[in-house]
């Protein structure tokens, strides 16, 4: 492993964390494909997913479930914080609250109920979700998959998806919709969800090998041989299968060859990458039972993938929309969902509350550790992200999708304002989403239901 | 029943009429009504629609969003075939026209139905449409049982894969199991996993003895060491008999294993031989950690003794009453013994799982043979694999893997092979079924599949796995549909059918969810209050500690702690895991014995252990093991609506939900169709004054509800329903009064029959609405069977096995061999797939 020139003891002291260094754009590229290819990324990727200083652009999104107590959970127009925000408290210059930005697309139209559902399909998508239990699911790419499709080959891994909550409902999910809608954040194409990974140890594995820290690196190389040696086999049957089918058949199987045509360029990338870090962590055992723990575990797999730049672009979904999670750690033995739908009731309201701060607590804490450890350049990691945390329901007791939460953690390397309260006029949530890919290298005046740029941030 | 006495008499009336019709003739078959291809929409469907429909659905009114047109003619009106489904669904299950309204005759329903199936959708009674058929990936499930039988090793892929996202309830559904990188990656791990454990990479070994944790048992009762509890104390051990005095190497692997909840507990593991400590562990909760040790023994000739003691390290006992209790995550695995020798021996043996693979004594030494001998393993294990045969090009591409593959230093010839297994374990052909027709080049539109597919539709429909030998053979031979009644009765009676009630039951009646329900029974059983004051009394206590006496008030705070923590702890993993039980085994019960359907809707058994008993306040039920249990006559249980595991799965984690359980039943057991979009839900705020004087019951909160046209149109359906179950409370057992009021259970159905309690409700359903039960179980069933949604051209395969249901007093066996015996599961569209694959 060779360190670059470029002076990085300040990156070098993050906690805990000796790794092999990112290529990025700034350096001298290295050859990726060859010479021809390495150009082609080259200009296809300029300027992409880098900061001003040319250190790595993060780019991520946190979903909450079931909307959130509003009247706890704004700021004061001087960005006074809430009380659902205090543990924010000391972090308060590095994100913006901002106000004002709906999904109308999460609303009921003809569709009708199963805002839940809608919702979580809507958030990162922009898109309204056909109405279908199953047989033909559509919605729209999610904001994170246009960075990742753009921008992820300058990474290991070109996105990560994750997840804190593994509860599955049996049969039916919400009121009529097919339960890819509600457990999945990420769509690679607008009927293909992309499955996250709710194991923090599977999700350690998958980024940094398996076993023992000696024994990671030869187990990765030696899982990735396999996978290569394999794949060429799986390709050509794959194809022939493809020329058997009937039309119907292969655009379901059209899903298949594309993943496996990706993860066949991504194999061959990564020969000529020598960069698997050595991440100085032991693996994860496993799921913890506390949900405090189990959600700190998922942050910490998110920034261990940032801080290695393993990937830049990431979705971690927080539990599912509609979860009826009970927080007995905080003394509250009811469901989350039920709760929410508290009919204004005081006493239930302000549990609700309660645990909209329990789940802000572990986006502080992430923050915290984003916030306190150096990047490539020398700014913090946080400094160098664009991170947003939010929901598709504003008010959860009666299903509103106007004016949803949402935070902007991290300052894109300078590019954009934090520290207040930016109350905008009633917008398309889809308007940050394509600030957010401008900011991010990537050209584009629409995405999902967007009506211009959320040129504020 | 004499219906002049009910309050309702022009409803029953109706009613009876329609029942006794249907179980004394084949009503679509043999009905006095015009041929189909007579039937039209001016002549024939105008007139019964402005008597019933126009009111609300025409000349401008829509309500629902659902108007007719009088003026089209046949060739119009077939053409909206969405609309004339919806009223196919609302007719059928009496949703429409509204009770208050006049009856349409039995004659009329059949004509609109008639004219629906047969001329608005078009469906050709005697060539069925089977309907669009996509690939089908395996699910996770599917996945893990094809690999175990398949590999001759028993794997779980429940910890490494993520679950399936389910479309119309069910997670086989073709549609909605797609594909991510995350899953290809997976998948090539897992060959790379699976492969090294089942397939041997040398030819010879030295003999070996192994054994695995059920070999070994506790000197009393059934305990094996294939599943100890971290805090019980027990030994298990097994005895092994040797031939020959030497050196004998044991290798012990271990398992260390923790659910999905985290446990503090800890314990050791004492391992001895002959009675002599060999070694002492501690270990606790663990994620499927495997761990191995070996030992070295001189052993004489003879019988041998080894036994694993475990001993649970002592732990100031939490006082928070987690829902574990005594119950535990934490469990220890003695995963194999293996006894090797002894040193030096001559003998060799073939490693285990040798011949599964490996059909000769040694691979071939001349290179020609050794090439036809590797093409012989892997043409066989490709083709199981696949399903179905396996091309030559496909062929030649493994032997290439596996030539190549055993060049490498230090490779075997086995090894090769394995190689090549891992390929045809990640090969699209394995992960997915691809189906193909009998008959070839046909100008028909459908077809038989051939009878390689259809073993596979078997297999995965009533095991989730794949074809076993038996089924290959009759398929390669072409006998598979010529023996079909003869296989399913095989098949059913087969161990692998638990599959079928895992997961079938498990997702129609939601049965799989039980144990990973939240839950509190302290605060559903009403101690919520006095449990957070002995709690917080307690917690000043035991900060001075324990040790001693404590003075007698402190004493009775501390009793009381302990009692409350009993009574929580009662409501264990074990309990929910024998509510999971029963409700299988009520399923498994009648498909076994070929009893009526019907005995899931109300029936005078059940299934239940001491632990599940009590629960449910049945008197004499000893033991763990759940056994059979009559029910007296005026009993609350029996049937799937009184079970535990269903009140309980729709219940919140601290009181019941009527609205959840009333719904329950109509997508579950009535199969009613979902109400139109109500626009956004208004706020209840504006009720909570009437209620100034007390605080409202679940009752008349929902009463203010339905007072609302907007919302009744739901809640008339589902409160009924849902209020009836109200003497259950949120863990399923048994109460009469909620918050010092007594519950009223009663109620009157959408469709007019009133009941007081539970037991009338059950009574009324199966007597009442048999056919509504037939037809929503068929639906469930059906799409289980064949992998996708229904549509409109389902409508009359449902029809026929309804009947077959009904004029069989709707006996298990009349449903699973219509479902086989239907278009969609026998056949395929030719026109979708070409004619090899």
């Amino acid at each position: 492993m060779t360190i670059p020139a470029l002076n990085r003891r300040g990156f070098l002291s993050g906690a805990g964390v000796s790794i092999a260094l990112p290529a990025f754009v700034s350096l001298p590229p290295r050859s990726l494909f060859g010479a021809t290819a390495t150009e082609s990324i080259a200009t296809e990727t300029m300027g992409m997913a880098t900061t001003s200083t040319g250190a790595p652009l993060r780019m991520a999104f946190m979903s909450i479930p079931n909307g959130v107590q509003q009247e706890h959970w704004f700021p004061t127009a001087e960005f006074g914080l809430n009380e659902t925000m205090k543990p924010l408290e000391s972090l308060k210059t590095h994100f913006q609250v901002i106000g004002g930005l709906d999904h109308e697309n999460a609303t009921a139209g003809r569709d009708g109920a199963g805002d839940h559902a809608r919702a979580s399909a809507t958030f990162l998508t922009g898109a309204r979700a056909r109405k279908t239990a199953g047989s033909d699911i559509h919605v729209g790419i999610s904001v994170d998959q246009v960075a990742a499709q753009a921008a992820g080959k300058l990474t290991r891994f070109p996105s990560l998806e994750l997840s804190s909550d593994l509860i599955r409902n049996s049969g039916s999910c919400d009121s009529g919709y097919a339960c890819a809608y509600q457990y999945n954040l990420a769509w690679s194409s607008s009927s293909t969800p992309v499955t996250p990974e709710a194991n923090p140890r599977l999700a350690f594995e998958r980024l940094f090998g398996s076993g023992d820290r000696n024994q990671r690196r030869t187990n990765f190389a030696v899982r990735q041989q396999t996978e290569r040696s394999v794949l060429d086999f799986v390709l050509e049957e794959a194809s022939d299968l493809h020329r058997g089918l009937a039309v119907s058949d292969r655009q379901k199987f059209d899903e298949y060859l594309t993943v496996v045509r990706d993860l066949e360029l991504r194999l061959k990338a990564a020969e000529s990458r020598q960069d698997i870090p050595d991440v100085d962590q032991t693996t994860p055992a496993g799921i913890p039972g506390d949900f405090a723990q189990y959600m700190d575990l998922m942050y910490d797999m998110l920034f261990i993938a940032f801080q290695t730049d393993t990937t830049r672009i990431a979705t971690l979904l927080l539990a599912y929309d509609g979860s009826n999670r009970i927080f007995p750690q905080i003394g509250i033995r009811e469901g989350h969902h039920y709760l929410t739908h508290h009919q204004r009731e005081s006493d239930l309201a302000k549990k609700v509350a309660a645990i909209d701060q329990f789940y802000i607590s572990r986006f502080a804490r992430f923050l915290e550790r984003m916030a306190s450890t150096n990047d490539v350049d020398g700014r913090s990691l946080l400094h160098n992200s664009m991170i947003v945390y939010g929901g598709a329901i504003a008010d959860g007791n009666r299903h509103t999708h106007a004016n949803l939460p949402v935070i902007l953690a991290g300052h894109a390397g300078g590019a954009i304002e934090t520290g207040r309260f930016l109350k905008v006029e009633s917008q398309p949530m889809s308007n940050l989403y394509v600030s957010m890919l401008n900011h991010y290298g990537i050209k584009t005046d629409r995405f999902g239901d967007s009506t211009k740029r959320l040129s504020e941030i | 029943m004499n219906w002049n006495d009910s309050p309702f008499p022009s409803f029953l009336r109706y009613n009876m009429a329609w029942i006794a019709l249907l179980s004394t003739c084949t009503l679509r078959a043999e009905n006095p009504l015009p041929a189909d291809d007579r039937l039209d929409y001016q002549k024939h469907i105008v007139p019964i629609l402005k008597t019933h429909c126009f009111e609300c659905h025409a000349d401008g009114e829509k309500e629902g969003d659902l108007t007719f047109d009088p003026r089209l003619s046949d060739e119009q009106a077939v053409a909206n075939k969405e609309l004339w489904w919806k009223v196919l669904k609302n007719i059928r299950s009496h949703v429409m026209p509204p009770m208050e309204s006049k009856r349409p005759s039995a004659n009329e329903i059949a004509t609109v139905a008639k004219w629906i199936k047969f001329r608005a959708f078009g469906i050709d009674p005697q060539d069925i449409d089977p309907g669009r058929m996509t690939v089908r990936r395996l699910n996770r499930a599917e996945y893990g049982n094809t690999v175990s039988d398949l590999m001759g090793i028993r794997f779980d892929a429940t910890i490494l894969f993520p679950p399936d996202d389910s479309g119309f309830g069910f997670d086989n559904v073709s549609d909605a199991l797609s594909f991510s990188p995350l899953l290809m990656e997976k998948y090539l791990f897992a060959a790379q996993q699976i492969v090294e454990r089942a397939v041997p990479r040398s030819t010879w070994m030295i003999p070996a003895q192994e054994f695995s944790g059920r070999d070994f048992q506790a000197p009393e009762g059934k305990q094996t060491g294939d599943s100890l509890s971290s805090k019980k104390p027990i030994t298990v051990n097994r005895s092994v008999t040797i031939e020959t005095t030497g050196k004998y190497q044991i290798d012990v692997g271990v398992k260390l294993h923790g659910s999905f909840e985290f446990d503090a507990s800890r314990y050791h593991i004492v391992f001895r031989i002959d009675g002599q400590e060999r070694s002492t562990n501690e270990y606790g909760w663990d994620e499927h950690k495997p761990l191995t040790y070996a030992f070295t023994e001189d052993w004489a000739a003879g019988s041998h003794e080894l036994s694993f003691e475990l001993i649970p390290v002592p732990t100031e006992k939490e006082v928070e009453p987690n829902s574990s209790g005594d119950a535990t995550f934490a469990r220890f695995e003695v995963h194999s013994v293996r006894i090797e020798g002894p040193e030096g021996t001559p003998k060799r043996v073939h490693p285990p799982n040798y011949t599964r693979f490996f059909s000769q004594e040694e691979p071939p030494v001349d290179v020609a043979m050794r090439l036809a001998y590797t093409k012989e393993i892997l043409r066989k294990f490709a083709t199981r694999a696949f399903r179905s045969p396996v091309k030559q090009v496909t062929l030649d591409r493994l032997v290439t893997i596996a030539q190549q593959s055993a060049t490498e230093p230090n490779a075997t010839f086995e090894y090769g092979v394995g190689q090549a297994m891992i390929a045809v374990l990640a090969s699209p052909r394995f992960l997915f079924r691809t189906e193909s027709a009998a008959e070839s080049g046909t100008a028909r539109p459908f077809s038989n599949v051939d009878e390689i597919s259809l073993a596979s539709r078997l297999s995965y429909f009533l095991w989730s796995t794949t074809p076993d030998e038996e089924l290959f053979q009759l398929a390669e031979s072409g006998q598979l549909r010529n023996n079909l009644p003869k296989q399913v009765t095989r098949m059913m009676k087969d161990g692998k059918a638990n599959e079928f009630i895992r997961n079938f039951v498990g997702q129609w009646l939601r049965a799989r969810d039980v144990t990973s329900v939240s839950v509190d029974p302290l605060v559903v059983l009403g101690y919520q209050k006095e449990w957070e004051e002995v709690q917080e009394k307690f917690r000043t206590i035991r900060g001075r500690g324990l040790r001693g006496d404590l003075p007698p008030n402190e004493q009775k705070i501390r009793d009381r702690v302990r009692e409350l923590r009993a009574i929580a702890d009662q409501f264990d993993d074990e309990l929910k895991r024998s509510m999971r039980r029963e409700t299988e085994m009520s399923v498994e019960h009648i498909a076994q014995e070929n009893l009526s359907l019907l005995d899931l809707l109300d029936c005078n058994y059940t299934f239940v252990n001491e632990k599940l008993a009590k629960h449910y306040g049945i008197p004499d039920v000893k033991g763990r093991e759940m056994q059979r249990v009559d029910l007296p006559t005026d009993s609350v249980r029996g049937g799937v609506l009184s079970q535990a595991s269903i009140l309980l799965l729709t219940s919140n984690p601290t009181r019941t939900s009527p609205v959840k359980r009333g719904l329950f039943i109509l997508d579950n057991i009535l199969g009613t169709p979902s109400p139109p979009a109500p626009p956004n839900v208004p706020e209840l705020e504006a009720s909570t004054g009437k209620f100034a004087d007390h605080e409202p019951t679940l009752r008349e909160l929902l009463a203010v509800h339905r007072e609302s046209a907007l919302c009744s149109s739901c809640h008339a359906r589902m409160d009924p329903l849902g209020l009836a179950l109200e003497n259950f409370n949120a863990l399923g057992a048994w109460r009469t009064e909620e918050k010092e009021t007594t519950i009223d259970a009663s109620g009157t159905l959408i469709t007019g029959e009133s009941f007081t309690d539970i037991r009338e409700l059950k009574k009324i359903l199966r007597e009442k609405h048999a056919e509504d039960f037939y037809r929503c179980v068929t639906q469930k069933l059906l799409t289980f069977a064949i992998g996708r949604g229904l549509e409109a051209s389902d409508e009359q395969t449902v029809d026929i096995i309804v009947d077959r249901l009904q004029n069989n007093e709707g006996r298990f066996s009349e449903l699973i061999d219509g479902v086989i015996a239907s278009a969609p599961f026998q056949k395929i569209r030719t026109t979708s797939m070409k004619a090899s694959l």
